[in-house]
């Protein structure tokens, strides 16, 4: 009996390891191949297809596309790096002040609020009114801001604020409040150094939105000068996808010309290369972040 | 301040209970809220007019108001029998289904299998790497799917040619794409969702684990017994947020992996997708008609999730 459960239980954890070590794998593998095709050279892989390491390696990829769409690459990237700066900015600051004050149990309306916005949540006109008033109203179209403003705040970020807001204890409040300080200083200056972590984590997830976002620039921006790296991305693709599935007139698609393997594959390297370089860093704020959020108040 | 204090002190205790009252006292507090509740009065309070849209035959010269009023035809046309309605609305929820009942299975079997893992090294180096594809776009996994699915050049036809058997034009074929799309869902997500569940398991009770191995249960035993019961509430949860959301599709992710491939798109287009789609197309009036119904699906859903998950969590409902 005992040796059979020792068995039955070291077979568990072998099942474990195995599992997890694969699932490990699945998950980096195509990140490595996208690497690896990158600095590999055209012959090699249109001869041999796709494969686990580079094929005759060289950086002739990216000096390639450094000389042929530098300028178009380096333009796209600060589109992307200003929309992050200022849109994660402006939205840790509007979230963090509304966060800090539903976090005050003296404010009579805090309910009514935090009601509001929940339900944004819950129920929205969708996509067409949104849309139009976006364009005919707040003249988004081919606009900078269309790329900030619509994400600027998330509800679901400021609750999470809120709960590391409600932690701080309001008899530090209270004691400013008496020396005279009003509650804007208050967030100021005793809140939010209470809640760096907070800060950092919810920083790090708008970062990430902003980052990672193309859907905005879909709906808005049909100026090549303000696409950021992702739409970039986006449009190259795309182009391909459509080519290879056979369904575009020959005259089209000749046209235009399909970016090789390799600088597909490159340029992806170049879209998420500050992700790649910081992501041992911040991994751990998200893991706080997600953890945080899942654990109600 | 204190003088505000004194002064309001003075008025009659109605008063002093009141609204006024109230935005006097807490008035840098109502202030910032502003800018947040500026954001969403723009871009969702403002919007919600634009819903009536749905109810006329929409034309820019008579503007949201003016149009003519059409009462209901927007959504008949919608489920008339050969539109796209039933197809895309079917389209969803399949994609929807599967990606919940994998989107569950996957990250607990992480969560649990991870548990089980003493050597720190490799704990560590596995949860980071199961955690990447949570951090890179929709694009970033369509160029990687492409790479595995391109006919020339693709992994997937360098393994099958391994075993001798014919390339397959993975990008012509419809029939495949609904199953990649899960995949790729459960793929991107399973790293995040198995850290809510060991979220949930690190506040287990150790104890239970100890008088289990006491009254000599094995480790499968355990896990079923005791690891999986008491995850249930966790995996109930996030199944009702799910199942609340059903009706809405990932635009970013189909786009993202299909883009405007005309041969595919209609066998993975979503509503999302098709409301895009139809402004161009169809018109405002009808694609808003399709938003709304899916918003009002969405409503009652949620509603209802939120119902059971406070019948089954003792009064704590979503949110």
């Amino acid at each position: 009996m005992g040796i059979n459960r020792a068995l039955g239980d070291k077979l568990v954890v072998i099942i474990a390891y195995c599992f997890i070590g694969c699932f490990a794998l699945v998950c980096l593998y195509p990140l490595w191949l996208t690497v690896s095709v990158s600095f590999s050279s055209e012959q090699a892989i249109a001869r041999n297809g796709y494969s686990f390491l580079p094929q005759s390696p060289s950086l002739d990829t990216y000096k390639y596309i450094f000389v042929n769409s530098g300028m178009r690459i380096l333009k796209s990237y600060g589109i992307t790096i200003f929309v992050t700066v200022v849109g994660t900015t402006s939205a840790l600051l509007i979230t963090s002040m509304m966060a800090f004050a539903l976090s005050l149990k003296k404010l009579k309306y805090r309910n009514f609020i935090a009601f509001i916005s929940n339900f944004t949540i819950i129920f929205s006109s969708g996509l067409i009114p949104w849309y139009i008033v976006s364009v005919n109203y707040y003249g988004l179209k081919n606009s900078i801001w269309a790329l900030i403003l619509p994400a600027v705040f998330s509800v679901w970020n400021m609750f999470l604020m809120r709960t590391y807001f409600s932690s701080i204890s309001p008899s530090l409040y209270e004691a400013a409040e008496i020396d005279g300080a009003n509650y804007f200083r208050i967030y100021l200056k005793i809140a939010l150094p209470l809640s760096k972590t907070a800060l950092l984590t919810v920083g790090l997830m708008y970062a990430l939105s902003y980052w990672n976002d193309w859907w905005h620039a879909l709906i808005f921006i049909n100026d090549k000068d303000l696409f950021p790296l992702q739409y970039y991305l986006y449009n190259i693709l795309s182009n391909v996808n459509a080519i290879s599935s056979g369904r575009i007139p020959s005259g089209a698609s000749g046209s235009i010309t399909l970016p090789a393997e390799t600088v597909k594959m490159a340029i992806t390297v170049i879209t998420i290369g500050p992700i790649i370089f910081l992501y041992p860093f911040v991994q751990k704020y998200f893991v706080q972040g997600i953890m945080a959020g899942a654990v109600k108040e | 301040m204190s003088s505000v204090s004194k002064e309001l002190s003075d008025l009659p205790p109605k008063y002093s209970k009141g609204f006024l009252y109230e935005m006097k006292k807490n008035i840098i507090l109502y202030l910032m809220c502003v800018p947040a509740l500026l954001i969403l009065i723009l871009f969702s309070y403002i919007p919600f007019s634009g819903i009536w849209m749905a109810f006329t035959d929409f034309n820019v010269i008579d503007g949201i108001f003016g149009s003519k009023f059409v009462g209901l035809d927007n959504f008949k046309y919608f489920f008339a029998k050969n539109s796209m309605g039933w197809q895309v609305t079917y389209n969803t929820l399949f994609i929807n289904f599967f990606s919940i009942i994998l989107g569950i299975i996957v990250p607990v079997s992480i969560a649990i299998f991870i548990n089980e893992i003493r050597n720190k090294t490799y704990k560590k180096i596995s949860q980071s790497m199961m955690f990447f594809p949570y951090f890179i776009s929709w694009v970033v996994v369509g160029a990687i799917i492409y790479g595995i699915f391109s006919t020339d050049v693709g992994v997937a036809n360098n393994i099958l040619g391994y075993f001798g058997v014919e390339p397959i034009r993975w990008y012509s074929e419809p029939k495949y794409w609904k199953t990649i799309i899960i995949f790729a869902s459960v793929w991107k997500w399973s790293g995040y969702s198995s850290i809510l569940y060991m979220a949930a398991m690190s506040n287990f009770d150790n104890s239970l684990y100890e008088s289990a191995k006491v009254d000599g249960a094995n480790k499968l035993q355990q896990i079923y017994y005791l690891t999986i019961p008491m995850l249930k509430p966790t995996i109930i949860v996030l199944t009702l947020l799910n199942v609340g959301r059903i009706f809405y599709g990932d635009f970013g992710m189909i786009y993202g992996i299909v883009g405007n491939n005309p041969v595919l798109i209609d066998e993975v287009t979503v509503i999302d997708i098709y409301v895009y789609q139809s402004m161009r197309t169809l018109g405002f009036s009808y694609s808003t008609a399709i938003g709304l119904f899916q918003s009002l699906m969405g409503l009652i859903l949620i509603t209802f999730a939120n119902k059971t998950a406070k019948k089954i969590n003792d009064g704590e409902g979503l949110f």
